[in-house]
């Protein structure tokens, strides 16, 4: 091969990946394509190339984790992908179902559509399943039925105003996605986050976490049919919102982040009392749960994603330390305060519907234990410090309670260019899909409960 | 199972919650027309036993032939534009639609005009609309049991 700067670039990508670099996210933006690589350190390095006649060599041989991020690099901004091969549409929807299927042939063999509206109150997406009897083959996915155009609709705008775009994605993560939204803009602002402002962003993403947390356990006991666990684990959902609402005036803390600085406080004496209840009851419950054999029954060898697949398709967050993959972007993030932090994974990393149910419980107790060494003085608000030279791109990598989420801003004259947020769920939605293949079709809402992924930040 | 089931019992009781005075009841289909999940979340939580709507004679249906309410979250997008009015003409008359939360009410929406095809108003009927955003579980169950009264 010619050495062009294309070469280069796949060169490098490859390079990054055999010295122990994971592929982080990719993304079009004004004639380039810049793939994003996370160092083991958490450092966040890009490689570029240019689109040439509208095309850029595909990378998706090298990180099969990059399939959805070219895809959407091709819908939404036109970008062909040399060497991805058939180039499917995720984010257009107007196409032949042929187009966007994987073709699945066979004696029985016929396809089981599922959606866009659920039996339930649940997001809208679309789910076609290829199945003999009651055996998934396969599954493909199309989301993006709540596509608001979020980041397109951010740019122009100030970096201040920007953020309400970022906290819009999705109420489940909206902390995280602005917390991440802001420190990529405070690196294009040369502005470091103090202590404070490190400790009070920490405490709310662990707030998100804990009802997250408390919510993904009662949707796999609803996913099983146990109506009393998921009450009792929905209760204490509801206890943990209420406490979002006494502390930051919103259930779900929205507007609690901002960019520059934190304005959010509050004594947080009352918290730790509640706090300890909440994690008194949740561990009665738990123990409720481990007993219950009609349960646990259900849970073990569905759903399973073995740690090399894991590793394949980019899984992050619960799901992939379930698997065994001891990845949390928590212990690399030196902008929030997790000194000392490190990822935790199951003695059973199985992968399948019980590790990842089993796993909510270790991390839960995780978030108790961060909320009450963090929660040992008032809450105070405070500002961001000046530091070193702006940039024009900044980037940043918070652990949701999906997993790593990465947002990326470029600026110029304090406006937004550009912004990608690229979440948890997205990148976990692949993951589900292959999950779901040799299960039953009955199981299937068991395994998405297990994952209990957002498909509004995936859509945005 | 049986400590599971004396919780709750537990629970209820320390709740104190109000009792429906009347004994009628309304079937819900919801649809999500393009939400950022916390509309979902909170009206999850209001089937929850803080405020244990079914009490009040609400149950979430699963097919929208089974529905008298289409109680539509977010503002509606483009992509979902088709499948909601699918549901709502798959209803039965009568039928009542609630605009729930202020994106489907088109209060402070935020995305791409071209992806949107505006408020919930601007494609149904609207017959009760639940500010909010998201609505709390409580103003929830105030504007549902004014929809059965
Ligand atoms: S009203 Fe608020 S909570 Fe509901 S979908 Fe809109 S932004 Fe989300």
């Amino acid at each position: 091969m010619s050495r062009s700067p294309l070469n280069d670039y796949r060169t490098r990508i490859a390079a990054a990946l055999e010295g122990g670099s994971r592929f982080g996210g990719l993304h079009a933006s004004g004639g380039t394509v810049r793939t994003a690589l996370v160092a083991p350190s958490g450092a966040i390095q890009f490689e570029s190339a240019p689109v040439v006649d509208g095309r850029v060599t595909s990378i998706v041989d090298l990180a099969p984790a990059a399939n959805w991020d070219e895809r959407e690099a091709f819908d939404s901004y036109g970008v062909r992908f040399d060497g991805h091969e058939p180039l499917r549409p995720l984010v257009d929807h107007d196409l032949d179902l042929v187009s966007w299927t994987v073709p699945v042939r066979g004696p029985d063999a016929y396809q089981v559509a599922v959606g866009p509206i659920h039996a339930g109150v649940i997001e809208s997406g679309h789910f076609r399943f290829h199945v003999v009897g009651d055996l998934i083959l396969h599954l493909d996915a199309r989301l993006f039925y709540k596509h608001r155009g979020l980041e397109r609709a951010a740019e122009g705008h100030t970096l201040a105003e920007g953020l309400a775009y970022a906290g819009r994605a999705c109420a489940a993560c909206a902390v995280t996605n602005t917390v991440a939204y802001a420190q990529a803009c405070e690196q294009v602002l040369a502005l470091h986050p103090t202590a404070e402002v490190a400790r009070a962003r920490t405490i709310l993403l662990e707030l998100e976490r804990l009802w997250n947390h408390l919510n993904d356990i009662a949707a796999v006991c609803a996913g099983v049919g146990l109506a009393a666990g998921n009450m009792r684990f929905a209760a204490l959902t509801e206890r943990a919102r209420q406490l979002n609402a006494q502390l930051t005036g919103h259930r779900f803390l929205f507007g609690s982040v901002e960019v520059g600085g934190n304005r959010v406080a509050f004594d947080a004496t009352a918290a730790r009392a509640e706090l300890a209840e909440i994690r008194a009851e949740s561990e009665s419950a738990w123990r409720e749960l481990l007993f219950n054999a009609s349960f646990s029954d259900r849970l073990p060898d569905i759903g399973v994603v073995s740690l090399e697949d894991a590793v394949t398709f980019g899984a992050v967050g619960p799901a992939a330390r379930a698997s065994g993959l001891a990845e949390d972007a928590r212990a690399t993030s030196n902008l929030l305060a997790y000194d000392g932090f490190t990822a935790i994974v199951p003695h059973r990393a199985a992968g399948d519907v019980q590790a990842r149910l089993e796993q909510h419980a270790l991390e839960v107790q995780q978030t108790f234990d961060l909320l009450a060494s963090l929660l040992d003085a008032p809450v105070v608000a405070a500002s961001c410090e000046p530091a070193g030279n702006g940039r024009a791109i900044g980037a940043a990598r918070v652990e949701s309670p999906r997993g790593a989420t990465l947002c990326i801003v470029e600026s110029t004259n304090g406006r937004v260019d550009r912004v990608r947020l690229r979440t948890g769920s997205y990148a976990n939605w692949p993951v589900v899909a292959h999950a779901a293949a040799g299960c039953l079709l009955p199981d299937f809402p068991l395994i998405n409960k297990s994952f209990e992924l957002c498909y509004a930040c995936a859509d945005r | 199972m049986l400590t599971l089931l004396k919780d709750l019992r537990r629970l209820r009781r320390q709740l104190d919650l109000p009792a429906p005075d009347h004994a009628r009841s309304l079937a819900v289909r919801h649809v999500d027309a393009g939400s950022c999940n916390g509309c979902e979340h909170e009206l999850t939580l209001a089937s929850g036993p803080h405020y244990d709507l079914a009490r009040f004679g609400f149950a979430v249906v699963a097919s929208p032939r089974h529905a008298d309410v289409l109680l539509v979250t977010g503002t509606v997008t483009t992509r979902m534009h088709a499948p909601l009015l699918a549901a709502y003409n798959a209803m039965p008359e009568p039928r009542r639609v609630v605009a729930f939360g202020d994106c489907a009410l088109g209060c402070g929406v935020l995305g791409l005009a071209s992806e949107l095809a505006g408020p919930v108003e601007d494609v149904l009927p609207v017959d009760l609309r639940v500010p909010g955003c998201p609505p709390t579980p409580a103003a929830i169950a105030a504007a549902l049991v004014e929809l059965v009264g």
